[in-house]
Protein backbone atom coordinates (compact mmCIF):
# COMPACT_ATOMS: atom_id res chain seq x y z
CA UNK A 1 0.00 0.00 0.00
CA UNK A 2 1.37 3.10 -0.99
CA UNK A 3 0.12 7.23 0.14
CA UNK A 4 -0.11 7.73 -4.24
CA UNK A 5 -2.75 4.93 -3.70
CA UNK A 6 -4.87 6.71 -1.07
CA UNK A 7 -4.85 9.94 -3.09
CA UNK A 8 -5.54 7.73 -6.35
CA UNK A 9 -8.64 6.20 -4.10
CA UNK A 10 -10.27 9.93 -3.24
CA UNK A 11 -10.16 10.71 -7.13
CA UNK A 12 -12.40 7.48 -7.82
CA UNK A 13 -14.21 8.80 -5.01
CA UNK A 14 -14.94 11.55 -7.17
CA UNK A 15 -15.43 9.97 -10.16
CA UNK A 16 -17.56 7.44 -9.04
CA UNK A 17 -20.43 10.06 -7.77
CA UNK A 18 -19.27 8.63 -4.13
CA UNK A 19 -18.74 12.73 -3.36
CA UNK A 20 -19.00 15.68 -5.32
CA UNK A 21 -15.85 17.39 -4.44
CA UNK A 22 -12.86 17.20 -2.41
CA UNK A 23 -9.58 18.86 -1.15
CA UNK A 24 -7.32 17.44 1.41
CA UNK A 25 -6.84 19.62 4.57
CA UNK A 26 -5.67 19.58 7.50
CA UNK A 27 -1.73 18.38 8.87
CA UNK A 28 -1.50 16.91 5.46
CA UNK A 29 -2.47 19.66 3.38
CA UNK A 30 0.63 21.24 5.16
CA UNK A 31 2.87 18.86 4.14
CA UNK A 32 2.00 19.28 0.69
CA UNK A 33 2.82 23.32 1.46
CA UNK A 34 5.45 23.33 4.02
CA UNK A 35 7.52 20.94 5.88
CA UNK A 36 6.28 17.70 7.45
CA UNK A 37 4.61 17.86 10.60
CA UNK A 38 3.75 14.96 12.70
CA UNK A 39 0.11 13.53 12.09
CA UNK A 40 -1.61 10.32 12.48
CA UNK A 41 -4.36 10.76 9.91
CA UNK A 42 -5.66 12.62 6.70
CA UNK A 43 -8.78 15.18 6.56
CA UNK A 44 -10.41 15.34 3.41
CA UNK A 45 -13.04 18.13 3.29
CA UNK A 46 -15.93 16.79 0.96
CA UNK A 47 -18.90 18.38 -0.94
CA UNK A 48 -21.98 15.24 -0.75
CA UNK A 49 -24.01 14.46 -3.47
CA UNK A 50 -27.29 16.41 -2.74
CA UNK A 51 -29.18 14.55 -0.07
CA UNK A 52 -32.83 13.69 0.29
CA UNK A 53 -34.25 15.27 2.82
CA UNK A 54 -32.23 17.99 5.20
CA UNK A 55 -29.69 15.46 7.10
CA UNK A 56 -26.49 14.94 5.66
CA UNK A 57 -25.08 11.41 5.37
CA UNK A 58 -21.82 9.63 5.05
CA UNK A 59 -24.02 6.07 4.47
CA UNK A 60 -22.69 6.51 0.72
CA UNK A 61 -18.97 6.72 1.49
CA UNK A 62 -19.02 4.03 4.30
CA UNK A 63 -21.20 1.85 1.74
CA UNK A 64 -18.47 2.62 -1.27
CA UNK A 65 -15.31 2.31 1.20
CA UNK A 66 -16.64 -1.68 2.13
CA UNK A 67 -17.16 -2.07 -1.47
CA UNK A 68 -13.55 -1.61 -1.80
CA UNK A 69 -12.37 -3.91 1.09
CA UNK A 70 -11.68 -0.18 3.57
CA UNK A 71 -12.31 -0.93 6.75
CA UNK A 72 -13.67 1.95 9.35
CA UNK A 73 -12.35 2.69 12.42
CA UNK A 74 -13.82 4.99 14.79
CA UNK A 75 -14.44 7.61 12.63
CA UNK A 76 -11.67 6.99 10.08
CA UNK A 77 -11.61 4.85 6.62
CA UNK A 78 -8.57 2.96 5.90
CA UNK A 79 -8.08 4.23 2.88
CA UNK A 80 -4.88 1.93 1.16
CA UNK A 81 -3.68 1.59 4.98
CA UNK A 82 -4.05 5.55 5.53
CA UNK A 83 -6.24 6.38 8.66
CA UNK A 84 -8.84 9.31 6.63
CA UNK A 85 -11.69 11.53 7.99
CA UNK A 86 -13.55 12.33 5.16
CA UNK A 87 -15.71 15.82 6.78
CA UNK A 88 -18.46 17.19 5.44
CA UNK A 89 -18.05 20.85 4.75
CA UNK A 90 -20.02 22.13 7.48
CA UNK A 91 -19.63 25.45 6.21
CA UNK A 92 -19.49 28.68 3.77
CA UNK A 93 -15.58 28.74 4.55
CA UNK A 94 -14.99 25.10 3.76
CA UNK A 95 -17.06 25.00 0.97
CA UNK A 96 -14.99 27.98 -0.85
CA UNK A 97 -11.68 26.22 0.60
CA UNK A 98 -13.12 23.05 -1.66
CA UNK A 99 -13.50 24.66 -4.38
CA UNK A 100 -10.37 26.64 -4.37
CA UNK A 101 -8.34 23.70 -3.89
CA UNK A 102 -5.00 23.39 -5.88
CA UNK A 103 -4.61 20.37 -7.69
CA UNK A 104 -0.76 19.06 -7.21
CA UNK A 105 1.20 16.34 -8.79
CA UNK A 106 2.17 13.34 -6.53
CA UNK A 107 4.06 10.93 -8.38
CA UNK A 108 1.83 11.73 -11.52
CA UNK A 109 -1.78 11.32 -9.60
CA UNK A 110 -3.38 14.77 -9.05
CA UNK A 111 -4.76 15.42 -6.46
CA UNK A 112 -6.85 18.86 -4.62
CA UNK A 113 -5.58 20.26 -1.59
CA UNK A 114 -6.84 23.38 -0.19
CA UNK A 115 -4.42 25.88 -0.74
CA UNK A 116 -2.30 27.79 1.95
CA UNK A 117 -4.45 31.13 2.45
CA UNK A 118 -7.43 29.16 2.90
CA UNK A 119 -5.69 26.72 5.53
CA UNK A 120 -4.97 29.40 7.64
CA UNK A 121 -8.68 30.56 7.99
CA UNK A 122 -9.70 27.19 8.74
CA UNK A 123 -7.21 26.36 11.46
CA UNK A 124 -8.51 30.10 12.39
CA UNK A 125 -12.38 29.44 12.76
CA UNK A 126 -13.36 29.69 16.86
CA UNK A 127 -14.58 26.42 17.37
CA UNK A 128 -11.14 24.61 15.86
CA UNK A 129 -8.90 27.32 17.39
CA UNK A 130 -6.23 25.81 19.51
CA UNK A 131 -2.98 26.59 19.94
CA UNK A 132 -1.96 23.43 17.68
CA UNK A 133 -3.72 24.81 15.06
CA UNK A 134 -2.85 29.14 15.95
CA UNK A 135 0.95 27.74 15.83
CA UNK A 136 0.37 25.94 12.01
CA UNK A 137 -1.63 29.30 11.06
CA UNK A 138 1.39 31.27 11.92
CA UNK A 139 3.95 29.08 10.20
CA UNK A 140 1.88 29.14 6.84
CA UNK A 141 2.06 32.94 7.04
CA UNK A 142 6.13 32.22 6.25
CA UNK A 143 5.38 30.81 3.43
CA UNK A 144 7.67 32.68 0.14
CA UNK A 145 4.55 32.14 -1.88
CA UNK A 146 1.98 33.19 0.15
CA UNK A 147 -0.70 35.66 -1.32
CA UNK A 148 -0.84 37.74 2.12
CA UNK A 149 -3.67 40.15 0.30
CA UNK A 150 -5.70 36.94 -0.05
CA UNK A 151 -5.21 35.41 3.79
CA UNK A 152 -5.93 39.28 4.57
CA UNK A 153 -9.31 38.94 2.20
CA UNK A 154 -10.59 35.46 3.53
CA UNK A 155 -9.93 35.93 7.07
CA UNK A 156 -11.96 39.58 7.14
CA UNK A 157 -14.83 38.10 4.97
CA UNK A 158 -15.40 35.25 8.09
CA UNK A 159 -14.71 37.50 10.60
CA UNK A 160 -11.42 35.51 11.79
CA UNK A 161 -7.95 36.46 13.05
CA UNK A 162 -4.90 35.24 15.03
CA UNK B 1 34.44 41.53 44.26
CA UNK B 2 36.07 38.22 44.07
CA UNK B 3 35.15 34.88 45.49
CA UNK B 4 37.72 33.40 47.77
CA UNK B 5 38.78 30.86 45.12
CA UNK B 6 39.50 34.23 42.79
CA UNK B 7 36.70 33.60 40.66
CA UNK B 8 35.20 36.70 39.45
CA UNK B 9 31.91 38.36 40.26
CA UNK B 10 28.94 36.12 40.10
CA UNK B 11 27.67 38.99 37.37
CA UNK B 12 30.64 38.70 35.39
CA UNK B 13 30.55 34.55 35.36
CA UNK B 14 27.05 34.85 34.16
CA UNK B 15 28.10 37.52 31.18
CA UNK B 16 31.00 35.01 30.28
CA UNK B 17 28.63 31.92 30.30
CA UNK B 18 25.91 33.23 27.92
CA UNK B 19 26.34 33.00 24.26
CA UNK B 20 26.67 36.09 21.98
CA UNK B 21 24.36 37.49 19.43
CA UNK B 22 26.39 36.42 16.88
CA UNK B 23 26.18 32.67 17.77
CA UNK B 24 22.31 32.97 18.59
CA UNK B 25 21.63 34.81 15.23
CA UNK B 26 23.43 31.98 13.67
CA UNK B 27 21.72 29.22 15.55
CA UNK B 28 18.41 30.51 14.72
CA UNK B 29 19.01 31.26 10.98
CA UNK B 30 20.74 27.81 10.91
CA UNK B 31 17.29 26.27 12.40
CA UNK B 32 15.24 28.74 9.86
CA UNK B 33 17.62 27.11 6.69
CA UNK B 34 16.54 23.48 8.34
CA UNK B 35 12.75 23.98 8.08
CA UNK B 36 13.22 25.83 4.48
CA UNK B 37 14.82 22.68 3.68
CA UNK B 38 12.15 20.70 4.62
CA UNK B 39 9.47 22.81 3.07
CA UNK B 40 11.47 22.08 -0.51
CA UNK B 41 11.55 18.67 0.05
CA UNK B 42 10.15 16.79 -2.87
CA UNK B 43 6.63 15.50 -1.78
CA UNK B 44 7.11 11.76 -1.17
CA UNK B 45 10.39 12.43 0.96
CA UNK B 46 8.15 15.04 2.58
CA UNK B 47 5.59 11.79 3.39
CA UNK B 48 8.46 9.74 4.34
CA UNK B 49 9.41 12.44 7.25
CA UNK B 50 5.55 12.58 8.53
CA UNK B 51 5.88 8.29 8.46
CA UNK B 52 9.47 8.72 10.57
CA UNK B 53 8.11 11.52 12.94
CA UNK B 54 5.26 9.10 13.53
CA UNK B 55 7.26 7.00 15.06
CA UNK B 56 9.58 9.46 17.10
CA UNK B 57 6.37 11.05 18.75
CA UNK B 58 3.95 8.14 19.48
CA UNK B 59 6.03 7.06 22.47
CA UNK B 60 6.21 10.29 23.48
CA UNK B 61 2.59 10.90 23.42
CA UNK B 62 1.86 7.30 25.12
CA UNK B 63 3.68 8.73 28.03
CA UNK B 64 1.23 11.60 28.27
CA UNK B 65 -1.89 9.92 27.50
CA UNK B 66 -3.84 6.86 26.12
CA UNK B 67 -3.16 6.34 22.54
CA UNK B 68 -6.43 7.30 20.21
CA UNK B 69 -7.72 4.05 17.82
CA UNK B 70 -5.83 6.01 14.64
CA UNK B 71 -2.37 6.94 16.34
CA UNK B 72 -0.42 4.62 14.38
CA UNK B 73 2.62 4.72 12.26
CA UNK B 74 1.28 4.36 9.15
CA UNK B 75 2.16 0.96 7.45
CA UNK B 76 2.26 2.60 3.45
CA UNK B 77 4.94 3.49 0.95
CA UNK B 78 5.70 7.14 0.91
Amino acid sequence: MAFVDALRALNTMRAEGVVEEYAIAGAMALVFWTEPVPTFDMDVLVVLPAARGSLLSLEGIYRWAESRGYATQDEHILIEGLPTQLVPSPNALSREAIAAAVEVDYQGVLVRVVPPEYLIALYLQTQAKTAKRRERAAALLDLPSLNRRLVDDILGRYGLSF
Amino acid sequence: MTFLDGMASRSEVRAAELPSAELMDRLWEGKAALHRRHANLPLPEKVRLVIELQRIVLPLIARRRALRSWERPWEIEP
